[in-house]
């Protein structure tokens, strides 16, 4: 799981943020086989954004609440966390206050996930989507919807800085049913 | 003048000082324009790693000594075609090859390059027939895969061969001999040069060594090349024995060649007089001291040499030299002064065949074999030159005939020596690329302990443990091979994938930035630093790492294919395929790139490629249990199940260690439903690893499908004790609460 400095929650709620992504290493970025598309978008600040590893540009939505970003993806993954920046110092009431998660098949049955508010964050927020039960740590999909559902001081647009999807790493080798652990099961397992 | 130049130029390349070697040398073509001239022009540009000038000033010529210049220079430039057709041109097809051994060494390697395998290999032959001591050709034989067993290549018809053309000089020699009794009797060793050589010059080092190249090189390949093989043996000894005083030309020559070949001036003394011969005498009196010589060199004629080498050396040498001159225009100077330098390259070169140094100075290049041993009788007769007694030259005379029954008793034992070293080297090197690792241990550890103690064989012997996955030995080996040889970098690039394997993380990465330190421009030590990141699973760097070490050596299999394992992690597969085909276009039988190929369609799921491509890495490495188990699973996910366990089984037969066979066995077993065989494979299995937690788990998937419930859950809560990642802990935590429902579709298989 990936460690964070100040993060409290209060039913939900999430104060502050990382300026550090600290991630582990059985995890990794699965953002790359997806298709990211936005509910509305200012020209000039646009879905790819999103994906630029660039802090300065930012997302802005240009239509109704709640704004949503669809992460679509060709087969069945599994996803432990999502990473979100978003500053309250440089956008204020822009930053979205309400997020919900929602994961389905796609656009016809997705189901909510997660739901939590921020409060005045600044940095990468962590939203885990394992449930509390070590079976659930990962949700296995097709698509994700990340909602925005309202923003600090009521501001209508949102904007978003990052988004990063994690999930675990597969199998290095292929075709096996579980991960080997022990020295002598690794050195006998590759080549190089 | 232009005997003077020619000499200058010898000196200054013998010294390494190529400025004023090419300096003098274009003041030589200016003067003096000839094709020979060009070529010692051209050579001193190789030499001094220009060849680009090489190439423009030897482009057109057709001397067959020009010709190999000029087709080292495109080698060099990677101007492959007009490599080859230099070499082998089109429209004389029954050409003979120039330079001989050496000649077709290179044909050989632009054949290699541009993937004509067989005629390569048919070239590598072709040289070794030429000079079985042409170990670099041997080497690039069993790199093929297409190498003779050693004993055949330096067995009999090689003995023979060698002996034939010492035997040639050596009679040769005994011609002179005679005549050079005479003369020593007459002449004095404080003549001056006058009498001899028309162009003589008051010079002691202006031996037409022009003349003498000029000859040898239209003699052409027979004496020339047999001649310079033999001057090639003595060179080591000769790099030897530096210090010693000016005359560097005569080496070839006469006796008075002291300082710089000692083994010359063994011959010196009988061959002094050679200075007066006729020009088609020349031929022999190189050959006669070739022959003397390469008597002395495997001999231990002690007392002679010494005094020989003492006569010569000193002010002696300055006088007999200037007698000898007179012969220059004939003799071997120049091939004296090109053996010089190409002695001193030669030692310092490393083994591996890509010496180009030594070639360009060498119309034949032998003695490739720089042995140790050669460093053991070099040493030798470094010793005896510091003999200095005076009368060399009345042992000399008695010498001369008796000498030559004995050279030759010295030239038959000499030579089998070497041959039997080279045995027993080359049939490990062909076992080793052969991977029959085992066997070509046993092949180096008959080695005699000095030799053994190299850092080429300590090497190779690590990559030996290393191929049989026995990491550790391979580690103390390629340890010793550092100690042995602190500034080799061959066979540095597997000890790093060594180190990765045995996670080593310090001493990869002090072994990485040594390597760094001693050569940033060497593609092992960027492999090596490589691996350093890549343990520490910056796979991005590595890849970095991996990218440079290939743009610094494109023909380096080794990095193209770690550079394919670093995408692959990175999960970036076309450029994966991309850099292992590369591997495998620079070398087929590179096994690893095969197998991460394999890899790659396996992830994919494409199946019927990915088995191809095992097979082919099976094919060859037979011995490799890896390997074999990767075959088994692909043949297996191809439902292939009855073939797969066979394979399953021969890997575990071929190394007792792997346990990984036995648990796709395991695997493959529950699949086909086979419960109980399973289980027993993997109680076996557990003995052997307790602590893999794959291994419980699935013991307790099959206790959970024989409704063993108390078993299953006692598995899986061992499994779970190992700390598996997470996916594996939510895989079996899931299956923990569902021990009392059938088991899903879906698992995994």
């Amino acid at each position: 799981m990936a460690t964070e400095s100040s993060e409290s929650e209060e039913e939900g709620k999430i104060r502050g943020g990382n300026d550090k992504l600290n991630i582990d290493d059985d995890l990794r970025e699965m953002g790359k086989n997806a298709a990211w598309s936005v509910s509305s978008c200012k020209p000039g600040n646009g879905v790819a954004t999103l994906r630029d590893d660039n802090l300065e540009t930012y997302w802005q939505s240009d239509g109704l609440q709640p704004h949503l970003i669809n992460i679509q993806f060709q087969k069945k993954v599994k996803l432990q966390l999502v990473f979100v920046y978003v500053d309250f110092k440089l956008d204020e009431s822009y930053t979205p206050s309400r997020i919900s998660i929602r994961a389905g098949d796609g656009f016809h049955n997705l189901k909510e996930i997660k739901s939590v508010e921020l409060v005045k964050p600044t940095g990468w927020v962590c939203l885990s989507l394992s449930g509390t039960d070590p079976r659930e740590t990962f949700v296995n999909t097709f698509m994700l919807q990340i909602a925005i559902l309202s923003n600090h001081l009521n501001g209508r647009d949102t904007h978003i800085r990052q988004i990063k999807v994690y999930g675990p790493r597969p199998n290095p080798i292929p075709r096996q049913p579980f991960q080997f652990t022990s020295a002598e099961f690794l050195t006998y397992s590759t080549l190089r | 003048m232009e005997a003077m130049l020619v000499d200058c130029v010898h000196n200054s390349l013998r010294h390494f000082v190529y400025k004023n070697a090419i300096f003098m040398c274009e003041r030589l073509c200016a003067e003096f324009p000839s094709e020979v001239n060009l070529q010692l022009l051209a050579t001193s540009y190789l030499q001094n790693n220009q060849a680009y000038s090489a190439y423009h000033l030897l482009k057109g010529t057709q001397i067959a000594h020009s010709r190999y210049l000029f087709a080292l220079s495109c080698f060099q430039m990677d101007l492959l075609n007009e490599a080859e057709s230099a070499l082998c041109p089109v429209n004389e097809p029954g050409a003979e090859i120039p330079n001989g051994a050496a000649g077709h060494y290179l044909l050989g390697l632009i054949y290699k390059y541009t993937d004509r395998r067989k005629n390569a290999a048919q070239q590598f032959k072709q040289s070794l027939t030429i000079d079985p001591l042409l170990w670099a050709a041997y080497e690039e034989l069993c790199i093929l895969g297409a190498a003779e067993e050693a004993t055949s290549i330096f067995g009999e018809t090689a003995a023979l061969s060698i002996q034939k053309q010492y035997m040639q000089q050596l009679s040769a020699s005994v011609s002179l001999n005679t005549y050079n009794e005479e003369r020593n009797l007459t002449s004095t060793k404080n003549t001056s040069s006058e009498d001899y050589s028309p162009r003589q010059s008051k010079h002691t080092q202006s031996h037409g060594l022009k003349d003498i190249s000029g000859n040898f090189h239209s003699h052409g390949l027979n004496c020339g090349v047999s001649n310079m093989s033999f001057y090639n043996t003595p060179s080591p000894v000769a790099a030897q024995l530096s210090g010693i005083a000016p005359p560097p030309l005569f080496r070839n020559f006469q006796p008075a060649v002291p300082n710089t070949n000692s083994l010359v001036t063994d011959s010196s003394p009988k061959s002094t007089v050679n200075s007066t011969l006729q020009a088609p005498r020349r031929k022999f009196v190189d050959e006669g001291k070739l022959r003397k010589i390469s008597g002395r060199l495997f001999s231990d004629s002690g007392p002679r040499r010494s005094s020989r080498l003492s006569a010569d050396s000193g002010a002696n040498t300055n006088s007999s030299v200037a007698t000898v001159s007179g012969n220059v225009s004939n003799g071997s100077k120049y091939l004296g002064g090109s053996k010089l330098s190409s002695l001193a390259l030669r030692s310092v070169t490393l083994r591996k065949g890509h010496s180009w140094a030594n070639e360009n100075m060498d119309e034949g290049v032998r003695g490739e074999h720089f042995d140790d041993s050669r460093p053991n009788t070099a040493s030798t007769t470094g010793s005896m030159v510091s003999s200095d007694t005076k009368s060399c030259d009345q042992e000399d005379e008695t010498m001369s005939l008796g000498g030559t029954a004995l050279n030759a008793q010295r030239i038959t034992i000499g030579v089998s020596e070497i041959l039997s070293l080279l045995r027993t080297l080359g049939e490990g090197c062909r076992l080793s690329y052969m991977y029959r690792c085992q066997e070509a241990l046993d092949m180096y550890m008959k080695l005699p302990y000095k030799h053994y103690n190299t850092g080429w064989v300590l090497s190779q012997v690590g990559k030996a443990y290393f191929e049989l996955i026995d990491y550790l030995e391979a580690e103390k080996a390629f340890r010793l091979a550092r100690q042995a040889s602190p500034y080799s970098l061959e066979g540095m690039d597997i000890y790093s994938t060594v180190l990765y394997h045995l996670k080593e993380d310090m001493k990869l990465s002090y072994l990485a930035q040594e390597l760094i330190s001693t050569d940033r421009l060497a593609p092992q030590s960027w492999c090596a630093m490589g691996n350093c990141y890549s343990l520490q699973k910056d796979h991005e760097t590595a890849l970095k790492n991996f990218l440079r070490a290939v743009q610094l050596n494109p023909r380096f299999a080794y990095a193209h294919t770690l550079c394919g394992h670093e995408y692959t992690t990175l999960e970036d597969f076309e450029n994966g395929m991309k850099s292992y085909q590369n591997a495998l276009r620079v070398d087929t039988r590179h096994y690893n790139a095969w197998y991460g190929l394999g890899m790659i369609y396996l992830r994919q799921e494409k199946l019927e490629f990915s088995e191809h491509h095992f097979r082919m890495a099976f094919r060859i490495n037979p011995s490799s249990s890896v390997i074999m188990s990767y075959l088994g699973t692909a043949l297996h996910a191809l439902k292939r199940s009855e073939e797969a366990l066979e394979i399953m089984d021969e890997a575990i037969v071929a190394d007792r260690k792997n346990p990984l066979p036995m648990y796709q066995k395991a695997n493959i077993l529950v699949c086909l439903e086979r419960l109980d065989e399973a289980l027993e494979v993997l109680e076996e299995l557990k003995e052997y690893a307790p602590s893999e937690s794959s291994v419980y788990a699935l013991m307790g998937r099959i206790y959970k499908r024989r409704n063993m419930h108390d078993k299953a859950m006692l598995h899986f809560g061992l499994a779970l004790d190992m700390k598996p990642p997470a996916t594996d802990v939510a895989a079996i935590k899931a299956a923990m609460e569902k021990l009392h429902v059938p088991d899903e579709i879906d698992e995994s298989p």
